[in-house]
Order: C-alpha cells, then structure tokens, then sequence
C-alpha cells in the first residue's frame, strides 16, 4: 500500500477490457464494490423477508426499521403523494448507505467518494424531478421560482437567486457526497500514516484519532445517505405539491 | 471540507485531466468515468428493480400480515370479552332466579309446615282436654264412690264402737242417718 492518501481513490480494471463503441466499460474495483454493495443488500433483504415472521427475528427487524425509517421519511418531508417512489428513495438511500459502509472497510474501495457517481445519481434525481414537476404542474411549475409575497422590485433578483439555486441542486447533492466521503477517508489514511510514520513511541495519539475518526466516519457515512436521501425527497416535495 | 471544495471548483474549471493529475485525485480522472457511469446505471438498476418488484411487496405484505393479525386479534379479544360479559349476565340472571325460587319455596313450606304444626298442635290440644275433662270426669266418679263407701265404712265403724262402748246393738237404720247427716254437713268440704 502507497503511503499517498489519495491512492485509495485509484480504480483500476479488474480482468478483460470492455469496450462497447470505443467506450471503455471495463469492470473495475469500482464497479466489484458497487456490485458487493448491492449483493449485500439484496442479502439482507433477503434474509429479512425470507421467514415472514408476525414477530419478526432480528434481521427481520432491521429490514423493517429500514423500511419504515424511509417510509416515514418520506410521508414526513414529501406527503402521501411520493408513495409512488418509495422503492426509488428506498433503493437508493440503501445503496448510498451501503457503497459508504462498505467503504469503511479496510482495503476496500469507497464507491461514492468518487464524483462521477454522485453526479449521475443527482443529475438523474434533477432531471427526474424535473419531469416529475412538468408533468404535474405542467408550465405552472416555473411559479417555483416566484415566490408569492415578495415585493415586485425584488423579484427579478429573487427569481435568478431561484433559478441558480434550483440549477445548482445536482451539484450541491453530488459534491456533498463525494466531498464527504472523500476527506473522511483521505483523513483516515494521513492519521493511519501518521501512525506508522512515528512509530511505537509517537504513534499512539494518531492511533486514537484513527479510532475516533472511524467512529466518527461511520456516523457521516449514515448521515450522508440520510441527508443524500432526505434532500431527494425535498426536491420531489417541491415537483409534487406546488407551494413556494 | 471547503478545501476540497474550493479544490474542486479550482479543478473543474481547469483542465480536468491535467489538473488531476497534478492534484492527485484519481476522481477526477476521466479514464474510467464511462465504466463507473456504466456500472452504476447497470448495478442500480437492477437493484431497484429487485427492491421494488421483490422485497418491498414482501415487507409491506408481512406489515400487513402483521398488521391485520394484530387488528384480529384485537376484535377477537373483542368479541370474546362481550360474549364473556354476555354470560356472566345470564349466570347472574340465572343466580337471581334460582335465589328468588329458593326463597320461594322456602317460605311456602314454612307456611305449610307452619299451617301443619298449628293443625297438629289443635288436635292434640283438642285430645289433651278431651282426657282433661274424662280424667276429671272418673276423678269426679271415683270421688261420689269414694263418698259412697266411705258412708258405708263410718256407719260400720261407727255400729262397732257402739257396740264395744255399750255392748248393744243399734237400730241400724238409726245409726244410717246420724252417719247420713254428718256426712252431708261435712261432704262439701271435699268434694
């Protein structure tokens, strides 16, 4: 292992190269942990729904805290009206959480400390907000970005400020994520290397901060899903019930 | 955080590639953007397929399941606590009835008894006076015999003194009614 704190980001291909149209789609450490993210929870899942217990045994019981977390969640910040896409907030708020722990495995590879992927995720999110909020409201939907009860003079200021803002969502969510999982694990690696670097004598203060941190990165790991999950559903509030 | 930020901003707005490769962020390193992308739309796809189509149904299936059970349960619990009170209502009813019967035929056969002592105790006063009244009635007979006799026993008695303190025989008949006459003065005293 390189002693460079950014070297955990590296991906690299793992067996043939994959090119369809001269795009290189080759199966990487990347794609194996979101594949292990994924399996993991389909495992869970699995296990969770497999006995259908009236009372539930204990992996049973997570499940449905899982479920009625997110249920809950989403009636809270989005109404009755985003039941529909409870399966998508549901899915997605278990494979953020899911990339980001297995993230906090040692030599494993953090899925959403990269860019790419937050952004893809966020940019689907918008764009499906978006329609989402076309097709409800029709052009009634640009009202978003005119708040009632502001003076008229501020309204051409306002409006820009809206539109800036609502544009800059995907950005804001992506760039959460990834900023997020990225600094907690390149903190990590310097505390780590801090620890070997100063050795038996001086290396048991970094050493607790390595422990704390990882205590500390397991929290922002299931908080950035929460808030990655909680922020989808604000944006579907605003796409289905219309009242700025 | 605002460092990496701000690194961020300062990167996207250079050249990507050739920044990474300055900064040492291997994220913002196009090479594999396309496979990442890939993977990603590929593995969370299926995913939420799978979630949706599989495991969502069967977790809200068994909350309901559960939810249902315990719904029945509850009126079951219900049901059962009515017909329960239901009967405890008759059994009391039933107590009620059966003391009040009780009661009833308690007091009748008192009455009966009572009415049966009453009579018993009449004819067997009426009996004991019936003997009373015979009893009295001999008592009353032996009595004027006894009277009788005694007349006779004090006319002999009284012929044998007279013959022991004068040695002559009286007129019997004489003797008869000085017996009669005394006897007559002093016979009320004890009849």
């Amino acid at each position: 292992m390189a002693t460079n704190p950014m070297h955990q980001f590296n991906v690299h291909r793992i067996g043939p190269e994959i090119k369809i149209a001269g795009v290189d789609i080759s199966f990487t450490n990347a794609s194996l942990f979101m594949v292990i993210s994924a399996i993991s929870i389909c495992l869970l899942l699995f296990l969770g729904t497999k006995k259908r217990k009236i009372v539930p045994d204990k992996i049973q019981l997570v499940t449905e805290m899982f479920y009625n977390f997110i249920a809950k969640m989403i009636s809270d910040t989005a109404g009755s009206k985003a039941k529909p896409y409870f399966p998508f907030i549901f899915s997605l708020f278990m494979f953020v959480l899911f990339c980001n722990m297995v993230g906090m495995l040692p030599y494993s590879f953090t899925v959403t400390s990269h860019i790419i992927v937050t952004l893809i995720l966020a940019i689907f999110i918008f764009i499906a907000v978006t329609i989402i909020g076309f097709i409800k409201h029709g052009f009634g939907y640009l009202k978003l970005f005119v708040p009632s009860g502001v003076p008229i003079v501020l309204l051409p200021l306002i409006t820009v400020i809206e539109v800036i803002s609502y544009l800059s969502r995907p950005v804001s969510l992506s760039v959460r994520l990834f900023a997020n999982m990225m600094a907690g694990h390149t903190m990590l690696k310097v505390f780590g290397g801090f620890v070997i670097s100063l050795g038996l004598l001086g290396g048991w203060l970094p050493l607790s901060f390595s422990v704390a941190l990882t205590g500390l990165e397991i929290l922002v790991a299931f908080l950035q899903a929460y808030v990655f999950a909680i922020l989808t559903c604000i944006y579907l509030n605003d796409a289905l019930n219309l009242h700025h | 955080m605002r460092v990496f930020f701000l690194v961020l901003v300062a990167t996207l707005a250079t050249r990507i590639d050739l920044f990474a490769a300055e900064a040492g962020m291997p994220q913002l390193d196009p090479k594999y953007w396309a496979s990442q992308a890939f993977w990603l739309v590929l593995v969370f796809t299926l995913l939420y397929i799978s979630i949706s189509k599989f495991f969502i149904p069967k977790i809200k299936d068994t909350m309901e399941d559960r939810n249902n059970k315990i719904k029945d349960d509850i009126d079951e619990a219900n049901n059962l606590k009515n017909i329960s009170e239901k009967k405890l209502n008759e059994y009391n009813l039933l107590i009620e009835k059966a003391k009040k019967e009780v009661q009833k035929i308690l007091n009748e056969n008192k009455n009966k008894l009572n009415a049966e002592i009453q009579n018993k105790k009449r004819i067997i006063d009426k009996e004991i006076e019936e003997e009373i009244l015979k009893a009295q009635n001999e008592i009353k007979n032996l009595k004027k015999e006894a009277v009788g006799s005694i007349g006779k026993i004090s006319e002999e008695i009284a012929m044998k003194i007279i013959e022991e303190i004068s040695g002559d025989k009286l007129n019997e008949n004489s003797i008869k009614a000085a017996v009669a006459e005394s006897s007559k003065k002093n016979i009320n005293k004890y009849l």
